[in-house]
This record gives C-alpha cells, sequence and structure tokens, in this order.
C-alpha cells in the first residue's frame, strides 16, 4: 500500500519532524516495512510559482502570446513566449520554467528566439513536468492557491513529498490506511495521533432530518451497519488537492463524491460506499445472503451469478451492491446526483474473500474487508465523509446516523504475565514499566503493576488476543535490538541420525568424477514420456500437479534421468559435449496401481535415486581423451553402491527389457540380501529412440542406482596383511563370444579353490582370424597361502585344476 | 723374479687400457673378472711363483696385493665416474613444466549441496540434528497444524502448487517440524533442509528451491537463543564478523516473528548496489513458535517453549558466491557447475 508522507504527518504530532527516511526505518524496524520510497517532485528542477502581470499577442505569430511573468510582489517582470491557448488574465499563477531548469526527457532549459522574441525558458503544462494529467495547456493554479511567489513548482502541485511502499503484513488490516500507519509511527516515535475532522455541526445545523430508515443486518455477515443520508449535494471535480493525495497513492480522481470515499479508505482504512439515494425506494436496507443463482449487475457493467456465501446489500428485496466487493449499476452516484446514502460498514472477512477471490474482483476494498475493518471505526468514518462531501460537493447532513451494531464485542482484557514476558524473549529489562509504556504507546489500556498485567488492545487491532501476541506488541515497540544473542542450553545429547544415503551417494560419485546437478522435481508430460516406458511400469503414470504454472512444470517427476537427458543436449548446444553429470534425489511415485489420471488422495512414494549421464569424452591432458562408455556407466553406478553398501559382491547382468537402454549394451545390476536376489540398478548406452527423444548428438550412457534398496555397510574391517609371498599364473582361452567374463570367473569361483586369491581379466581379444563366434581371453589368477610360501608344484596344480575345469566347462580350448 | 714382478706390474696398465673405453658397470665387472677372478691374469702369473726360489716369493706377493689393490681401485674409480656421468646425464633432462596438468578424477559437487553441508554442519556443532521430511505433503502438515488454516489471508503469501484438495508440494520445510514434534518429546533440536515449491518464477524466485529449517524446544528457549543461533551461523557461515538484525514481521507459525537481515556481505554494511545501499539483507524468516502450533503438535507451550527458522540456502549461495541469477542452480548447465 502506497502511504503519502505530508498526508501520515498530518495525523501524527511528534515533537521533532523527522525526515522521511527516518520515518520509513522507524516504521520498518517497528515491523510495518518500507519496502521504498519515491519523492514525487524527483522529476524536474528550476520550475517556479510565478504570477501574470501581463500579456498580449506576438507580433510574428497568432497563437504565440508574449507573457509577463514575476517571482516575487512588485518585482521585476520577465516577458516569456507561450503557445498555450490557455494563458490566464493577469493576476492568476503558473509554473515558470526558468533558464537552467532541467525537466524530464534530459531537457535543460535555456533562452531562445520564438519566431524573433527571445523566451527565457517556458510556462510548463503537466506533461512537459511529467506528470500524468495531459492537459491542452499550461498549468494554472487555482484563484485561491496560497503558494509563495517564486517557491518551487513542486509545492503548488503537491509533489514536494515522498510516497511510502508499505509492505502490510497479513495479520495488520489496521495499518491499511494513513492513520493506521500513523498510529505506528507515533508509537515508534514516542508522538500523539491527530484524529481527522469530523466534525458534522456545520452541515447539519438547521439541515431537514433523514428520512425513515430501517436496516435489516444478517449479523454473520456484518458486525456493524451504517447509513446516513446527505441532501443538495453537487457532482464536480475535485479539488487539485484531493486530486494530487488519490494520484500519489495509485487512485484516478472520477468526482467529488467518489473521490472522498477513496480519500477516506484511504485515510482511515475503512472503505465507503456512496449510493444515489433516489434510487432507493423501499426504506429498508438489508444485508443478507445472495440466494442461489441470484443475478447482479456491478458497476463495470458486468452481469454475474452469485453464491449463498455471498453478501449482498439490498434495497428492500433489490441487490444494490455485493457488499465490500463492489456497488452496483443501478445505485452509483451519476453527475446528476444530489442525494447520498453514505454507507459505512464492517463484514465478514471470510465472506468477502471468498467472493473476491470467486469473482476475481480484487480491490482496495475487498482487500481490506478482507483482512477486518474495526466496527468501532464506522460511525467516525461516516461522520469524516460526510464532513468532505458537504465541504467539496455542498449540500447538508441528514441526521441520524442510523446504525445497526449487531457484532459489538465487549473489550476484553489479555492476562499478561511479566515473568513470561521475560522468559520468551530473554530480556530482563522488560518490566512492568517498560511493558506499560510500550503498549500505551500503541493505544493499549494497562491496568496492573506485575507480576500481571491487565492489558485491552484497541478495537483496531483484532489481531492480538492472546498474552503472547502481546508479548510480541511489547518487544517490537521495544525493539528486537534490545535483545541480547545467547545461545540455548544443551541438556540432552543431539539424536543420532540415520546415514544420509543420498550424501553419501553425492560424494562417492562426486570424488569419482561426476559433476552434480540438481533439477526440478516437476517437468513436462513429454519429458516424462521420453524414456518411452510401457504404460504398466509406475514410472510412466506420473503425479500431475492441479494449477501448474506452465507446461514445463506439469508433472513429478518419476525417473531422474529424462532431466539429465535434456541436460546432455543443453551443454552441446553450447559447445560442451563433454558431459558427466549425476543427480542424487526424490522421484515421485503413485501408490498403488492405474490411477494414473486420478487426483492424489495421499502421499507419494518417493524414493531416492542417483542417476547419472555421460556423453563425449572424459577430459584429457592434451588433445582427445578418451570418449565415456558403457564400464564408465558401470564403474559409477558400482561406486554409489559401493559407497553405501561397502564391498559386497555385486552381479551384473545383461539386459534388455530396460525401454530407454540399448537392447545390447545394458546391464542389470543386482544384490544377495537374505536370500533374495534384489535389483539396486541399470547401466548402459542410452536407447537411441531416447537420444532421439531428447535431441542428444552421439552416444550416451546412463546409470541409475536405487539408493533405498541398498543395505548399509558397517564400518570396514581389516583384513590381515598377507605374511607370505604370492604367484599369478595366467590362462589363455579360446572360446565362443557368447560366453560372458562373468560366466568364466562363475567356473573359476565354483572350483573353490582356497589358494586362489585373486582373479583379473587382462585382454578380452576379438579377431575373425580366431575363427567365426570365437574371442580370446587372457586371465590372470593369484594363488597365496596365508600359512606358508607355496611351492611351484603346488601352484601348478591348483592351477591346472581350474584350466581343466574352464576348458571341460565353458567349454573353452587353452591357447 | 724380476720379470714376474714387472709383468704383474704391467697387467695394472693393461686393466687401465681395457676399462677405458667400457661404459657399463657390467663390462667393467666382467673385465675385472678378467684379471682377479680365479682363472684371471693375476692368477695366471702366479702359477708361476712355485718356480720362483723361496726367498723371492714374498716380495712377488707383495707385488701381486698392489696389482690386485691397483685393478680394484681402478674399477671403483671408473664405476664412480661412469655413475657421476649418469647422475648429470640423469640431471640434464628436462620437461616443459608450462605444460597443462594432467585433470585429476575429481568432479564437483553442486553449490548447494556444498552450501547445505555446511550450514547443517555449522548447525550441528549447536546440537541439531537432519531431519527430512517429504516433498509432497498433505494440507495439514504444510498449513493447518502451523495455523494456517484454509482461506486465512497468509496462504497468499506462499502461492501453493495443490496436486489435489488436500495434498500439496510443500511450499517450505516446516512441515518436518509438525512431524518432529509429533513423534519427538522436547528437547528438540532439529535443521531441515529440503527441496519446496512455490508458484514464483523471476531472477530473485525459482519454484522450486531449498529451504533450511531449524527448530529448538525446550523449556527455557527464548528469543535471544534465537538470535545468538542466527548470529553464530551467519559469523561462521561467511566467515567474517557480521551483524544480523532481526526485524518484526508476521508468520502464523511464530509470535513474536521477524524477519531476519544480516550486514551485506558484499559492502560489510556501507551499502551497495546489492543491498540497495541499506547496508543489510534479508535472508530469512525467524521466531518463536506459536502456542497453537505446539497445540496442534500435543506439546505444551506453557511447559516448553521453542523458536524456529527458516532461510533460502540458494539465497545464502547467492550471497557468498555472487550467484547473480537463481535459475543457473538448476540447468545443469556444467559451464556454471564445474565453478564451483
Amino acid at each position: 500500500m502506497k502511504v503519502l508522507w505530508s498526508w501520515l504527518l498530518e495525523l501524527c504530532d511528534l515533537d521533532r519532524q523527522p525526515t522521511v527516511e527516518e520515518g520509513a526505518r522507524a516504521l520498518t524496524r517497528g515491523g510495518i516495512e518500507i519496502e521504498g520510497t519515491t519523492d514525487l517532485g524527483a522529476g524536474f528542477t528550476g520550475v517556479v510559482v510565478a504570477e501574470v502581470v501581463a500579456k498580449r499577442p506576438h507580433p510574428q505569430a497568432d497563437k504565440l502570446t508574449l507573457v509577463d511573468v514575476i517571482v516575487e510582489k512588485d518585482g521585476t517582470a520577465t516577458q516569456v513566449v507561450c503557445g498555450a491557448p490557455n494563458v490566464p488574465a493577469p493576476g492568476r499563477k503558473v509554473l515558470w520554467a526558468r533558464p537552467g531548469a532541467k525537466l524530464p526527457g534530459n531537457i535543460t532549459l535555456g533562452e531562445k528566439p520564438v519566431k524573433g522574441i527571445v523566451s527565457p525558458g517556458m510556462l510548463c503544462a503537466e506533461d512537459e513536468l511529467g506528470l500524468p494529467e495531459d492537459h491542452a495547456g499550461i498549468v494554472v493554479l487555482d484563484q485561491d492557491d496560497r503558494t509563495a511567489l517564486g517557491s518551487p513548482a513542486q509545492l503548488a502541485l503537491g509533489i514536494a513529498d515522498h510516497v511510502l511502499e508499505v509492505n502490510a503484513p497479513a495479520n495488520r488490516g489496521d495499518v491499511l490506511g494513513h492513520l493506521g500507519v500513523a498510529r505506528e509511527l507515533c508509537a515508534m516515535l514516542r508522538g500523539t495521533l491527530v484524529w481527522p475532522d469530523a466534525d458534522l455541526a456545520p452541515y447539519s445545523r438547521g439541515a431537514a432530518p433523514a428520512p425513515a430508515l430501517e436496516l435489516a443486518i444478517d449479523a454473520a455477515l456484518s458486525p456493524r451497519y451504517t447509513a446516513r443520508f446527505l441532501e443538495g449535494v453537487k457532482v464536480g471535480p475535485s479539488p487539485a488537492r484531493i486530486r494530487q493525495r488519490l494520484r500519489a497513492v495509485g487512485v484516478r480522481s472520477i468526482s467529488n463524491l467518489v473521490d472522498v470515499t477513496n480519500y477516506v479508505l484511504f485515510e482511515l482504512g475503512t472503505p465507503l460506499h456512496a449510493f444515489d439515494a433516489a434510487t432507493l425506494s423501499s426504506g429498508v436496507i438489508g444485508v443478507s445472503a445472495a440466494r442461489v443463482g441470484e443475478m447482479f449487475t456491478t458497476l463495470d457493467h458486468v452481469a454475474r451469478t452469485l453464491v449463498p456465501g455471498d453478501a449482498v446489500i439490498r434495497d428492500g428485496a433489490k441487490a444494490i451492491a455485493l457488499a465490500g466487493v463492489m456497488g452496483g449499476l443501478d445505485s452509483e452516484v451519476t453527475a446528476a446526483t444530489t442525494r447520498v446514502l453514505l454507507e459505512s460498514a464492517s463484514f465478514q472477512p471470510l465472506a468477502i474473500r471468498r467472493t473476491a477471490k470467486r469473482l476475481d474482483l480484487p480491490s482496495e476494498a475487498s482487500l481490506r474487508f478482507g483482512r477486518g475493518v474495526d466496527p468501532e471505526l464506522a460511525a467516525f468514518a461516516s461522520a469524516r465523509a460526510a464532513r468532505l462531501m458537504c465541504q467539496l460537493a455542498g449540500g447538508t447532513v441528514a441526521e441520524p446516523l442510523y446504525d445497526a451494531y449487531p457484532g459489538r464485542k465487549a473489550p476484553a482484557a489479555i492476562d499478561v504475565r511479566l515473568a513470561r514476558v521475560q522468559s520468551l524473549t530473554g530480556v530482563a529489562a522488560l518490566d512492568a514499566a517498560a511493558c506499560t509504556d510500550a503498549l500505551e504507546r500503541l493505544g493499549f489500556a494497562v491496568t496492573g503493576q506485575g507480576p500481571h498485567l491487565a492489558v485491552t488492545p484497541p478495537s483496531s487491532r483484532s489481531d492480538v488476543t492472546r498474552e503472547v501476541d502481546v508479548i510480541e506488541e511489547v518487544l517490537r515497540v521495544a525493539g528486537y535490538e534490545q535483545v541480547a544473542s545467547t545461545l540455548p542450553a544443551l541438556r540432552k545429547a543431539p539424536g543420532v541420525p540415520e546415514l544420509d544415503r543420498a550424501d553419501v551417494a553425492r560424494r562417492a560419485l562426486a570424488n569419482a568424477g561426476g559433476t552434480e546437478a540438481i533439477t526440478y522435481g516437476f517437468q513436462s508430460a513429454e519429458r516424462c514420456g521420453v524414456l518411452g516406458l510401457a504404460g504398466a511400469d509406475r514410472r510412466s503414470q506420473p503425479i500431475a500437479l492441479r494449477n501448474p504454472m506452465s507446461a514445463g512444470q506439469a508433472v513429478m517427476r518419476t525417473s531422474l534421468l529424462p532431466n539429465l537427458g535434456a541436460a546432455i543436449t543443453r551443454n552441446q548446444s553450447f559447445g560442451r559435449p563433454d558431459v558427466c553429470l549425476f543427480e542424487v534425489g526424490s522421484v515421485f511415485l503413485r501408490r498403488g496401481e492405474g490411477v494414473a489420471e486420478q487426483p492424489l488422495h495421499e502421499l507419494a512414494d518417493e524414493p531416492v535415486w542417483a542417476a547419472g549421464v555421460l556423453a563425449g569424452q572424459r577430459r584429457a591432458q592434451l588433445g582427445a581423451g578418451t570418449p565415456w562408455d558403457v564400464f564408465d556407466a558401470k564403474a559409477f553406478a558400482l561406486e554409489a553402491i559401493r559407497a553405501i553398501a561397502g564391498d559386497l559382491t555385486v552381479q551384473a547382468t545383461a539386459t534388455a527389457a530396460v525401454a530407454y537402454l540399448h537392447p545390447g549394451i545394458a546391464g542389470e545390476l543386482s544384490i544377495a540380501l537374505d536370500h533374495r536376489r534384489i535389483v539396486v540398478g541399470w547401466f548402459g548406452e542410452l536407447h537411441p529412440a531416447v537420444r532421439q527423444r531428447l535431441g542428444i548428438t552421439g552416444p550416451a550412457f546412463a546409470y541409475e542406482v536405487d539408493l533405498g534398496a541398498l543395505p548399509v555397510a558397517g564400518p570396514a574391517q581389516m583384513r590381515a596383511i598377507p605374511k607370505f609371498p604370492g604367484t599369478e599364473r595366467d590362462i589363455s582361452l579360446l572360446l565362443a563370444d557368447s560366453i560372458p567374463a562373468a560366466t568364466v570367473h562363475a567356473v573359476i569361483a565354483a572350483v573353490a579353490e582356497p589358494l586362489v586369491t585373486g582373479v583379473r581379466l587382462l585382454e578380452d581379444y576379438r579377431d575373425p582370424k580366431l575363427g567365426a563366434g570365437m574371442k580370446s581371453m587372457l586371465w590372470s589368477i593369484a594363488y597365496r597361502s596365508a600359512e606358508r610360501t607355496l611351492t611351484e608344484a603346488e601352484v601348478e596344480k591348483a592351477h591346472e585344476a581350474i584350466v581343466a575345469r574352464l576348458v571341460e566347462n565353458l567349454p573353452a580350448q587353452r591357447r | 723374479m724380476s720379470d714376474l714382478i714387472t709383468n704383474l706390474e704391467k697387467l695394472g696398465e693393461e686393466f687401465r687400457a681395457v676399462i677405458a673405453p667400457l661404459g657399463d658397470e657390467q663390462a667393467i665387472r666382467a673385465a675385472q673378472a678378467q684379471f682377479l677372478g680365479k682363472k684371471g691374469k693375476v692368477s695366471e702369473l702366479m702359477k708361476e711363483l712355485g718356480k720362483l726360489p723361496p726367498a723371492e716369493r714374498p716380495a712377488v706377493g707383495v707385488a701381486a696385493n698392489k696389482v690386485k689393490a691397483a685393478i680394484e681401485q681402478l674399477t671403483s674409480a671408473r664405476l664412480g665416474e661412469l655413475a657421476d656421468i649418469a647422475a648429470q646425464a640423469d640431471l640434464a633432462r628436462v620437461a616443459d613444466v608450462t605444460l597443462p596438468a594432467r585433470p585429476l578424477g575429481g568432479g564437483h559437487l553442486h553449490l548447494l549441496t556444498q552450501v547445505r553441508l555446511e550450514a547443517v554442519q555449522i548447525f550441528a556443532e549447536l546440537g541439531f540434528v537432519v531431519a527430512q521430511g517429504p516433498q509432497i505433503e498433505t494440507d495439514w502438515n504444510t498449513f493447518e497444524a502451523l495455523a494456517i488454516p484454509k482461506e486465512h489471508p497468509a496462504r497468499d503469501m506462499q502461492d501453493t502448487f495443490y496436486l489435489s484438495n488436500e495434498i500439496v508440494l510443500r511450499t517450505h520445510t516446516s512441515p518436518v517440524q509438525v512431524r518432529t514434534m509429533l513423534t519427538q518429546a522436547p528437547p528438540i533440536r532439529i535443521v531441515a533442509p529440503g527441496q519446496v515449491y512455490r508458484r514464483d518464477d523471476d531472477p530473485t524466485h525459482s519454484p522450486m528451491f531449498t529451504q533450511l529449517e531449524g527448530l529448538a524446544v525446550d523449556t527455557d528457549i527464548s528469543f535471544s537463543d534465537l538470535k545468538g543461533t542466527l548470529l553464530h551461523f551467519v559469523k561462521r557461515f561467511f566467515q567474517r564478523d557480521l551483524g544480523i538484525r532481526l526485524r518484526p514481521s508476521y508468520f502464523p507459525f511464530v509470535e513474536p516473528g521477524a524477519e531476519v537481515d544480516m550486514q551485506c556481505s558484499f559492502c560489510g554494511g556501507s551499502g551497495c548496489r546489492i543491498c540497495k545501499q541499506t547496508g543489510w539483507v534479508e535472508i530469512g524468516g525467524a521466531g518463536m513458535v506459536d502456542p497453537e502450533v505446539f497445540a496442534h503438535c500435543r506439546i505444551d507451550s506453557e511447559r516448553y517453549t521453542g523458536f524456529a527458522f527458516g532461510m533460502g540456502l540458494e539465497r545464502m549461495a547467492m550471497l557468498r558466491h555472487n550467484v547473480n541469477d537463481i535459475k543457473f542452480y538448476y540447468e545443469g548447465d556444467v559451464r556454471f557447475l564445474e565453478q564451483f
């Protein structure tokens, strides 16, 4: 909300007038955050108030006038050339931009000839000063303007002023008007609130009494409703001062009557509504709920269908306004209005918020009613507005004020324990005197000396209902800076957290050379589909957002790979084709099955996965590096598993069943756990179709590991360092190329030779010369005994037994 | 007799000539063996010793020993020479040390991970333990239990992604507070880092971001404990003596509530573009746990008090590492990721 500095100061009685910066700082310090201040008159300099003393036509041009102006009483006149049609008669004041004046658009004025006659500067129109109202002619000040000659034009235009942008807390409807902000400023700077003038005596004296009016108010919708009649008003424009203030807070001037309701709304924070009384006929004004299907045309000419939650103002049975949200077309004041029914009321906040939200009609009024308007202020606001209307539009006030107040609440005192104030804040200085001082500055009533205080908040502060609310008030007036910095005493050892598998995996993968990415938890349905998963796969049925911001964030991710794959494309497009990215994070899966199109009614499964993609090359010292391949993907996957589960045996088996991996270059990783085999991840080359959907150039590899499926290893246990030397024997085999390395390994393991301590594959060689479908493998087997140095004969015997088994079981030939 | 001695003495000179051209140790040792070995030249000559009269033999023996010693000395001198040459040749090798270093295998943790781990570590030193919860949460845990009923104006502060009427993407990690308080008895001291979601998208707001939330509940937790905890964090995290200030603010789940500012880490508080000349930058929200939240979580608010705070890790990383657009965190752009 915008607050005009001069308006705010008008409502405060302060020992010393603060600067706008001091005021903004004081308010922010107290919790009414000022997000920024704008100097309204900063747009130009060197423009002054001048009086026209003579004028005559330009000898060389019909449309130009020569104007003599003075900037001090009886001073020397200066002749200025003016092209405007509205040069006023002598005696009226205008705005003169003197030579040297700076105007918006980087214009600096000088002395220059206009049709042969030198003009020192010019007389200004509003648009030339950067003001939004574009009048056809120059600015002519009102006849009774009292701005001194020679003063800066900003003073005459009401823009020697600042606007403060107030970020009102959601629970503080009371600061949505200058009065409420003034109350805060007075509390912070020890000033006294100055109430604006609402004396109606001059305008009601001798006036005829008001026509009879009955108020039929639904207390559930309107705690208080007041109405009063004004007679003999004349609709017209508002004076400059009103227009300027409304403009400063962002409201367009409409007419004196409407402007007054807006003026009081910004002044007191209480929205008002003016009905043309001539359109009302029943003698009964009511507030009641809308009927099912009831139609109503608001003053923006839109016919709206109402629901029973909407509060409606009625003339008899006829709807005349949507309470607190918008008036009706038929009853609004027009240029012809002479009689006004002025509404000042308070409505049930929730009803107003619902209606405004449903009809998408946020307004200054609904914003305030939606936060709660102080019903105690209704009569005062009515008088204030009536007084201003009579001042601006003539007319008289017809007594009485019709006032229905079914929701009146007796002020309730809150019990506040000083001990609690001190223990909660940690500030021992907050004794009875300090608390009382702080609260009274805010307009709270305080009785008692302690240990208990009885505290009654002002009616405007409906947000303060509990002891803890009062404590906050005390602390913010006293100042949060009063609070010392201490640390809480640690009396109990902290709990022992579970191992964070995600972070273990992150560290392992980064240490291994991966670069961690973090991507959005949501994605487009299209991206979710790039993996080409079968319909029965849970991952093909993502959870949809009901109100996404864009199609790119429509569904929750079910796999980490689509975003990582898209990152390859992105990096390739930036000329960075070498990518080794990983992500560790949650994916989101529905519980239960076959519910893809249903909204989610329970929490989701959020398993944590580690996944990575590789494309391009590993970085080399010079020139081209080694291209990443499927065995790098396998290594990363195994590293993530090892980091969490330790040195357990992970079995890799070829699989063609993973839709998004190349059917011939993909492996499934599994472990044995509790006599069951559990799949914990996959690795492989990304399927060409997936690559194509993502727009990836060249081969790419991927891996993923289900971290939640892994057992957590205990601390690594030391194995004995060998005391005796070991020895190695190689065996070269010729065998069918369809026999996987794992099978050879398994055959060796099955021999269960106790002297074997390690098996390594040294060569996997394929050559047509070996024969169709054949390959050659060179294996090295390590032998060692923990008890003695082995003899040649022992090693030879063990080795030959293994070779024999390989030759027979694989089958293979020894080369 | 003199002939034999003369011949022995000649062997010394002969050996010197033999090894002079030899460049490696093995050849020199072989040459030495030809002279000093069992069938070497010295031994061959000495076979003639028996033919001499006994009186002459000692002199020949002396001469033989002398030549043996001379040959051994020549051998080691020559080997020493060769070792010197080899050492010099070794030292003559050069490498262009300005060639690039060979890349090591290590990769990069995401900046947000680094910042999170560090923040968690700082709070761990104060006894806070990490707690976590799901990103897809119930409306009750996310809002109702935190004193933000449906249609409360504060719900507008956090524009929410809904999955259904009762299930949301959590807008803050505060549901973890609720889950913790419902399952643990005080004293409680947790930090809850994690991804949260709000309908907000501009250079300083991302629809997904990372929050770190803290909660301490005990019999005597005070507002000053909150301030001291946050002050310690800021100093440790920025490794600088930066001050903090708390400003009154409104969050439905804390009372008193505060906005947390710290002295600008770019200018140290003197005013710059980052802090809009104020010297202060906002880093999060905090306050004392509202009694209504305690009531929802079945904790006696007369017996226990608590503080809670929350901050955005993207913002902390932005302030410390000068990241100028929040979108960089989530794009998987290696040009960004590899900088940290």
